[in-house]
């Protein structure tokens, strides 16, 4: 029997939403987006019966694209948000007046955010990544004002592509950490944050609108990026070949933008993802009998393995643009789209897979 | 002429007729036999058999057999009687005609009958089958919604189960803190020694707390050990990168790349043909490689009367830039000037050709290239072709009176060369 994606309760909402996460260690989740008058809007809601309680609403001047908890300790449990207007701020949602930290990182939208180091998940201090259409990355420490830990920005004379999505990996002890960003003109860029170098840089052939890695506190293991066009690819990261790079399989999903790809944290080789016509897949990533083999010089080079669906369902007409899985209960998951609905959907037989 | 076959033999009993007719190397088909309810017809060309029965029977369930050499009809009464003969006595030639004819309307008439019902029989069973598919499509999809139905119920149950348990640790959570707090310096020195014991640990191990109950101890502890550990922030530094390279500001798409290389390749095209003569023009200074400048060149030499030259300048700023239409208009009116019409007349056109889109905004430069053309093709004595473009040129500016007062002119001159021939 395949997981049955079960909507449990839905929510319609007044303004566009951006982006929706789940409050760890709660049934309360946060819904971030824009309203129509121009102001950013913060709601938070508690998943109770079939239905989602409202439990406060926060409005501030810029509307927000994109929210983290990943940099907070889970007695705090403060939010990252980033803006429309290149503002990263980080708000205590008790005290929601003044932000904790707050920085004019970027001069333009900030797409996407990612934490790491927080909520008691992987080793080493918290730091929060920002990619803006300003085309640079940065790395944010909460206790240094002003000033990124690390800058990754367009050479002299380089025009600039926006920067769609980032996402923290490989932060399995205290020194080792890798920030994955990829761009509108398809590519895909690997930095080390420890020797502080690009590693790895590859184009696909779209747009990159989603990267994640399966795990962020474990040893890079896989990396799957969405793009433009319905197409996915996920790089097995354990082997680095010399010239070559990361070995990838792709696969096309559907006609439309995959939008988001989040894996089940309690299952790091199962995915969904989320498209540009309202439908979610679920996918399974098997391994291959050999990771890794030698090529004719004897260097070493990664297999990649192979993708299959297990399940896909359409909820909306609209893009579905975020999507995240509850960290505390396996296969509970809140999307949101475009037609301003939040969902809460649960996965069923995920033990099952 | 048929020829009629005469032989045949007959019995009946009270409700049915048997006849027989010998056929004597005769292949007969069903198609050969023709039957009413009064009229009996076996026709294989040339020869003919026919029967006007005595009384009319039941065609529908009557049958013929036919076998080797000879037809068994068995014919059913439509009433029961004995018959005195097999056919009608009188053979009146009009009234066998018209029972021939009779009988042959009547079959078209069963023959449309039959084929109305069996339309009507097959309509119905289309729509029973219809039916039919959609009671068993309606079971299906009311039993994946059963389904379904179960399914979510059974996950809100646990969700709601799952959420009580975890209230319920939130609430032990919060007391062990407020009873922590109160006993908090009692463990500051628990808290040094386990802090030396758990660093190895660190390492290996991971801290990934898991959702237990009423480990609140447990949790702010592993906190508190957290943030000593916590290395600095790092040192900012900057990492400079290079983008694989787009024309495009916007973002890449795999199905619209064949588009993207079209425009590009129109693109350098257009600029290729400027750069074209470039050995012979080094020698030339940089404002004279301008087709600007050298156009206003031309034009200063064409008010001072100099034609010649200004031609040249012409000339050299479109081998620059073919595109100007400007440019061909203005040495138009320099070959008028010297009276070289055929080119004037070429200049004219093309310039007319690169002002296509017809704006507004190109009305003044297309009544002058009409003017122009048509002066030219007065002077020709080409004058129909003339007055031609000087209506052209009347009807983008119906206001201005030289054009009309020599638009005049010309028919005057057409008419009276008329008149003449």
């Amino acid at each position: 029997e395949r997981p049955q994606v079960v909507a449990h309760a839905q929510q319609a909402l007044s303004y566009t939403l951006f982006d929706c996460k789940w409050v760890p260690r709660s049934a309360r989740l946060l819904c971030l987006g824009s309203a129509a008058r121009g102001t950013g809007v913060l709601q938070l809601y508690e998943l109770r019966g079939g239905r989602l309680a409202l439990l406060r609403e926060i409005e501030k001047p810029k509307p927000i694209k994109c929210g983290t908890f990943g940099a907070t300790s889970l007695q705090q449990r403060y939010l990252a948000t980033g803006d429309f207007d290149g503002n990263l701020n980080i708000w205590n949602l008790e005290a929601p007046e003044t932000p904790v930290y707050s920085v004019k990182g970027h001069k333009e939208i900030i797409n996407s955010i990612d934490g790491v180091g927080g909520l008691g998940i992987g080793e080493g201090a918290p730091e929060i990544v920002t990619g803006s259409r300003d085309g640079t990355v940065k790395v944010w420490d909460p206790r240094q004002k002003d000033i990124p830990v690390a800058n990754m920005e367009p050479a002299e004379g380089e025009s600039k592509r926006d920067c769609w999505t980032v996402a923290f990996g490989n932060a399995y002890n205290q020194e080792e950490r890798v920030v994955c960003a990829g761009y509108d003109n398809g590519d895909i860029k690997l930095f080390d944050l420890k020797t502080m170098s690009l590693r790895w840089e590859t184009s696909i052939k779209n747009g990159v609108c989603s990267v994640e890695f399966d795990r962020k506190d474990v040893n890079m293991n896989k990396l799957v990026a969405t793009s433009l066009e319905g197409k996915f690819h996920v790089f097995d990261m354990r082997t680095q070949h010399p010239t070559k790079g990361f070995a990838s399989v792709s696969e096309k999903a559907q006609k439309s933008t995959i939008w988001q790809v989040r894996h089940l944290p309690q299952n790091r080789d199962i995915f969904m993802t989320s498209g540009g016509a309202g439908s979610l897949h679920l996918w399974k990533y098997e391994y291959p009998a050999q990771r890794s083999r030698k090529d004719s010089a004897g260097a070493e080079m990664g297999v990649a393995g192979s993708v299959s669906l297990l399940q896909n369902v359409t909820l909306s007409t609209q893009p579905i643009s975020s999507l995240d899985w509850s960290p505390d209960k396996k296969g509970l998951c809140v999307c949101g789209a475009f037609d301003q609905t939040v969902r809460v959907l649960i996965v069923t037989k995920l033990n099952k897979v | 002429m048929p020829v009629w076959l005469q032989e045949y033999s007959w019995r009946q009993t009270g409700s049915a007729v048997y006849l027989s007719l010998p056929l004597r190397g005769l292949r007969v088909s069903p198609a050969n036999i023709f039957c009413t309810d009064q009229y009996l017809k076996v026709s294989v060309p040339p020869f003919l058999f026919e029967a006007f029965l005595y009384a009319p029977i039941d065609d529908t369930n009557s049958t013929a057999k036919i076998g080797n050499e000879i037809i068994f009809f068995t014919l059913y009464k439509k009433e029961v009687a004995i018959w005195d003969s097999l056919t009608l006595a009188n053979a009146n030639k009009e009234k066998l005609q018209h029972l021939r004819q009779d009988a042959v309307l009547k079959a078209h008439k069963k023959a449309k009958e039959e084929t109305e019902t069996k339309k009507i029989k097959k309509q119905e069973h289309k729509k029973y089958a219809l039916e039919a598919t959609i009671k068993l499509e309606e079971a299906e999809r009311t039993r994946i919604e059963d389904l379904k139905e179960k399914e979510r119920q059974k996950v809100t149950k646990e969700l709601e189960l799952w959420k009580k348990q975890h209230e319920a640790a939130e609430k032990q959570n919060k007391t062990q803190k407020e009873l922590h707090q109160e006993v908090q310096p009692l463990n500051e020195k628990k808290k040094e020694k386990t802090n030396k014991s758990r660093i190895p640990n660190e390492g290996t191990s991971k801290t990934k707390l898991k959702h237990t109950k009423g480990h609140g101890s447990y949790s702010m502890f592993s906190e508190n050990l957290n943030e000593e550990q916590l290395p600095a922030p790092r040192s900012a530094a900057t990492i400079k990168i290079n983008f694989t390279s787009r024309v495009f500001p916007t973002p890449l798409r795999e199905s619209r790349v064949a588009e993207e290389e079209e425009w590009l390749h129109k693109q350098a095209e257009a600029r290729r043909t400027v750069s074209a003569d470039l050995s012979e023009l080094e020698d030339l200074k940089e404002e004279e490689k301008n087709p600007d400048w050298l156009k206003d060149k031309g034009n200063k030499m064409f008010a001072t009367g100099n034609y010649l030259a200004a031609v040249n300048a012409y000339n050299l700023a479109i081998r620059l830039n073919n595109k100007l239409p400007l440019l061909y208009l203005n040495r138009a009116a320099c070959h008028l000037k010297l009276r070289n019409l055929h080119k004037a007349i070429e200049d004219s056109s093309k310039a007319l050709e690169l002002l296509t889109p017809p704006v507004p905004d190109n009305n003044s430069a297309r009544v002058k290239a009409y003017v122009r053309r048509g002066t030219a093709f007065c002077e020709l004595e080409l004058y129909s072709e003339g007055l031609q473009d000087y209506e052209a040129a009347l009807k983008i500016d119906p206001k201005n009176e030289a054009i009309e007062k020599d638009a005049e002119k010309i028919r005057h001159l057409i008419q009276g060369t008329n008149q003449d021939s």
